[in-house]
């Protein structure tokens, strides 16, 4: 057993730190706004096609990628707040509403990824190319670093949002609006800034993605579901306890997936989430309203 | 529903009645089946979803669920193809009242990721499962409808266009009669002022189980029907694709109505064919049924917005206070 | 002496249902104003108006020469007119010296927010004593030390009070007419909304009584009515 538990715990260390990546966005977005965004998977597909073009086709490295994947979501991720989410402030239907908008917004991006692009595979380059060994485990350099960035960018977002004016003022506008609106703070503007901070998160994590599975239209789907359970585990609250979620179903992954297979794993982790919220059903470390 | 709604649908069922008799050509009819295919997963999306005011996501997966029910039951263990479409109703309805379970005590957006998830999980099992259910590449070449001597696929669909056609009627009959029960009131009441359920003693849940339940038979039947149909089941059926053309056909007829979603299916389908037959539109045409959809939602003063802002009010509790006037 | 702030016919309301009437009232650079009235006939809705949250469906609110009637409220704000909410909670998950420091937000409070900083903690000590805790924690006197530290903090240069003591025990209630007076006295304009007529003469020039989103009676505190007759313009208004 002592062989198989150490690469399983790197494994599920891998599996959190990408799940953390893929839920933070989508944890910003719905506690500054209140609305989930179920155009994040998309996001990622469009930061990693844009990566690809920009370091593969044109040829200028993975670092331009990484700049012009980033930057071609937040774009999209700006666009979503602009023209399917602020036309709806206020409504009593918010939430449905917006459900509806980006779920379309989705298909949009994903089929003209489709159409421009062509459905073929491609690939993006890793990070680091090689291997390294974690405790006895053989894992590729560049999902190792994985591992390290994912905290290094929760600790960013964490510093950010409670030591940065501006990242207060995403926290202070998903707590009362009307409290930050009278402070000053530019609520539209900073609704802007949340979806755009969120999308740079998807973005970021789609090109990571891109060089360990294949860069497909499809590429944001499982992500997008993966996010969504680990943010009702989490409790759909505040970036620690996303955080927190994503490194217990990981490691929960991971550790199904040793006992019962790759089969079973995806529906015993669904039955988990319906367990927990048939208990708590504000998830694992929410707070009940 | 008024008077002039329903002679209306009576006139169309009519008219849609003597159409194989004008129209001969297979590919039209084609049309017109997978018309009322969509509709009435239409119509029973707009049950849980407009009528009760229920967020659920996951709808596509009865479909789903069914398409596969019929495909294992009449290929692999060579069940009669009638027999199986029906079980894909019983499979559907179970699978909904599984759902159903944890569903009916979530508020507002936890219904919706958890209903979303749910459909997600079909389709990973679906592709996890390939021994039984082919995987990826789905399951082709699955019996046909025959009544005795007669094959269905032998009569440039005719027989099929009446059999999609009287599921249709059937759902639509069954679904109004449901609206107009007692049932189908407080189910209206509920969604309209969820306090009236705890005034009245109405077990808020039991009917979100009663509901769900029954807008899942009638979805897996027709999927049953729809894999018989085309003779596939593909795990396409679990993705965003076909979902997102359903969801435009219940927001665009009118969410709450029943008939509303039938006809904007048949329009929209007809619609979107038109589309196929142009290269590259294949994709496009999803494109074009989301960004309807937007415009819809972005643009309907009354009409469905209105009918969903009354939806918003019943999940409202466990969601964000959001900003009335100015932000 | 100029006027700092004018709103003139001003209507507004929610959802279609009409609150503000065309309701007119001013204030001059060096003035505090009172607003008092039965509940629920428009004080808050007013304030609202001005301070940019709600839309007004006619008239106008012009501050210091400019028309602000349908500017934003983070617009409102950085020019220095600042409402502190009736009843706030503030933001319930952020610390006290977190919340006051973020309320220096616009480059104008930004501008020596250390000192105003230490100004609100002499004029409200407790919020230094428990400036790590979460807003949520605090008592409801101390939110609303919060809630008008915050307004302080944005630098105001024309603070509107929405009854500051409102639900508070005696002694707070002191405790907060007495900061108020302070911060009177250092000259920032005010207007303050309060249910306790004798407070608002004390403590401002002019009162208005407002009553079915209308100015029912103008109060100079030159020509003050005794208690009695404020009274009987009460109540004996309510009594229509």
């Amino acid at each position: 057993m002592d062989g198989v538990l150490i690469p399983t715990l790197v494994s599920g260390l891998l599996l959190g730190s990408l799940y953390a990546l893929m839920a933070s966005g989508l944890s910003l977005v719905w506690s500054t706004l209140g609305v989930f965004n179920f155009a994040h998977g998309a996001l990622m597909t469009l930061g990693a096609y844009f990566a690809w073009t920009v370091s593969e086709q044109l040829g200028w490295g993975l670092g331009a990628g990484f700049v012009a994947g980033i930057a071609a979501a937040v774009v999209g991720g700006v666009l979503i707040e602009l023209l399917l989410v602020r036309p709806f402030y206020g409504n009593r239907a918010m939430l449905l509403v917006t459900v509806m908008t980006t779920l379309a917004a989705s298909t949009i991006i994903e089929r003209s990824i489709s159409i421009i692009w062509g459905p073929r595979l491609k690939q993006l380059p890793r990070v680091i190319e090689g291997q390294v060994s974690i405790f006895g485990a053989p894992i590729s350099s560049h999902e190792a670093m994985i591992i390290l960035l994912a905290p290094v960018v929760l600790a960013a977002l964490w510093w950010y949002t409670s030591k940065t004016r501006s990242g207060r003022s995403l926290r202070a506008v998903g707590q009362n609006q009307d409290s930050a609106a009278l402070v000053g703070i530019d609520v539209p503007r900073t609704f802007s800034l949340a979806f755009g901070l969120s999308a740079a998160l998807a973005g970021l994590t789609g090109i990571l993605l891109g060089s360990i599975r294949f860069v497909t239209p499809g590429l944001g789907a499982d992500p997008l579901t993966n996010a969504m359970i680990v943010v009702i585990f989490g409790g759909l609250g505040s970036l620690g306890a996303t955080a927190g979620a994503a490194y217990v179903i990981g490691m929960l992954e991971a550790l199904l997936i040793l006992w019962l297979g790759l089969y079973w794993t995806p529906s015993v982790v669904f039955l988990a989430l319906i367990m927990i919220l048939i208990f708590r059903p504000n998830g694992l470390f929410g707070r009940a309203s | 529903m008024t008077r002039n709604h329903l002679i209306s649908a009576l006139a169309a069922l009519i008219v849609l009645l003597l159409i194989p008799f004008v129209v001969e050509d297979s590919y039209t009819r084609h049309v017109f089946i997978i018309a009322f295919i969509y509709a009435t997963v239409a119509v029973s999306w707009d049950l849980s979803l407009g009528f009760a005011g229920l967020f659920n996501f996951g709808h596509l997966a009865f479909f789903g669920i069914g398409v596969y029910t019929a495909a294992i039951l009449s290929s692999t263990l060579e069940l009669s193809p009638w027999i199986a479409i029906l079980a894909g109703g019983v499979t559907s309805a179970v699978a909904a009242l599984l759902i159903a379970l944890p569903v009916a005590r979530l508020k507002g957006i936890y219904v919706v990721l958890v209903t979303f998830a749910f459909g997600q999980l079909c389709m990973q099992v679906v592709l996890s499962q390939s021994q039984w259910t082919g995987g990826a590449a789905g399951m082709v070449r699955l019996p046909y409808l025959t009544i005795g001597e007669y094959s269905f696929i032998r009569d440039f669909k005719f027989a099929y266009y009446y059999v999609a056609l009287f599921i249709l009627t059937a759902a639509i009959v069954t679904l109004l009669l449901i609206a107009r029960s007692p049932f189908g009131k407080s189910l209206r009441a509920v969604r309209d002022n969820p306090d009236y359920a705890a005034a009245r003693g109405i077990s808020v849940a039991r009917q979100r189980v009663m509901v769900l339940v029954a807008s899942s038979v009638f979805t897996g039947i027709v999927g049953g029907f729809y894999g018989i149909y085309l003779r596939v089941a593909s795990p396409e059926v679990f993705g965003f694709g076909v979902g997102t053309l359903v969801l435009s056909m219940v927001l665009i007829g009118g969410t709450g109505t029943i008939l509303g979603p039938a006809f904007a299916a048949l329009a929209l389908t007809f619609a979107t064919e038109a589309m196929v037959g142009f290269r590259g539109m294949e994709e496009a045409r999803f494109i074009i049924v989301a960004a309807a959809m937007i415009i819809v939602l972005r643009m309907a003063p009354g009409g469905a917005i209105d009918v969903i802002g009354r939806l918003g009010l019943a999940a409202s509790s466990a969601t964000k206070p959001l900003e009335k006037g100015k932000t | 002496m100029s006027t700092l702030l004018t709103v003139r016919g001003l209507q507004a309301g929610y959802g279609g249902v009409p609150v503000l009437r065309g309701i007119d009232i001013y204030l001059d650079t060096g003035e505090a104003i009172g607003l008092f009235g039965p509940n629920g006939h428009g004080k808050t809705t007013l304030l609202r108006v001005i301070s940019g949250l709600l839309r007004p469906t006619a008239g106008s609110v012009t501050f210091d020469g400019s028309d602000i009637s349908h500017a934003k409220p983070s617009a409102i704000v950085a020019a220095g007119l600042v409402h502190a909410q009736q009843g706030n909670t503030m933001f319930s998950d952020m610390g006290v010296e977190e919340t006051l420091q973020l309320a220096a937000f616009t480059p104008r409070a930004r501008d020596g927010w250390k000192d105003r900083l230490t100004e609100v903690h002499t004029l409200f000590p407790r919020l230094a004593e428990r400036r790590k805790q979460l807003a949520r924690t605090l008592s409801g006197g101390e939110r609303q030390m919060l809630s008008i530290g915050c307004a302080l903090m944005c630098a105001p240069r024309l603070l509107i009070l929405d009854e500051p003591t409102l639900g508070l025990s005696p002694r707070l209630k002191g405790e907060l007419r007495d900061a108020i007076g302070i911060i009177a006295a250092k000259g920032v304009p005010l207007v303050v909304v309060e249910q306790d007529v004798e407070f608002l003469l004390a403590l401002t020039n002019r009162l208005y009584l407002v009553e079915q989103g209308e100015v029912g009676h103008e109060i100079d505190r030159a020509h003050a009515p005794n208690h009695q007759e404020i009274m009987n313009m009460y109540f004996g208004e309510q009594a229509h």
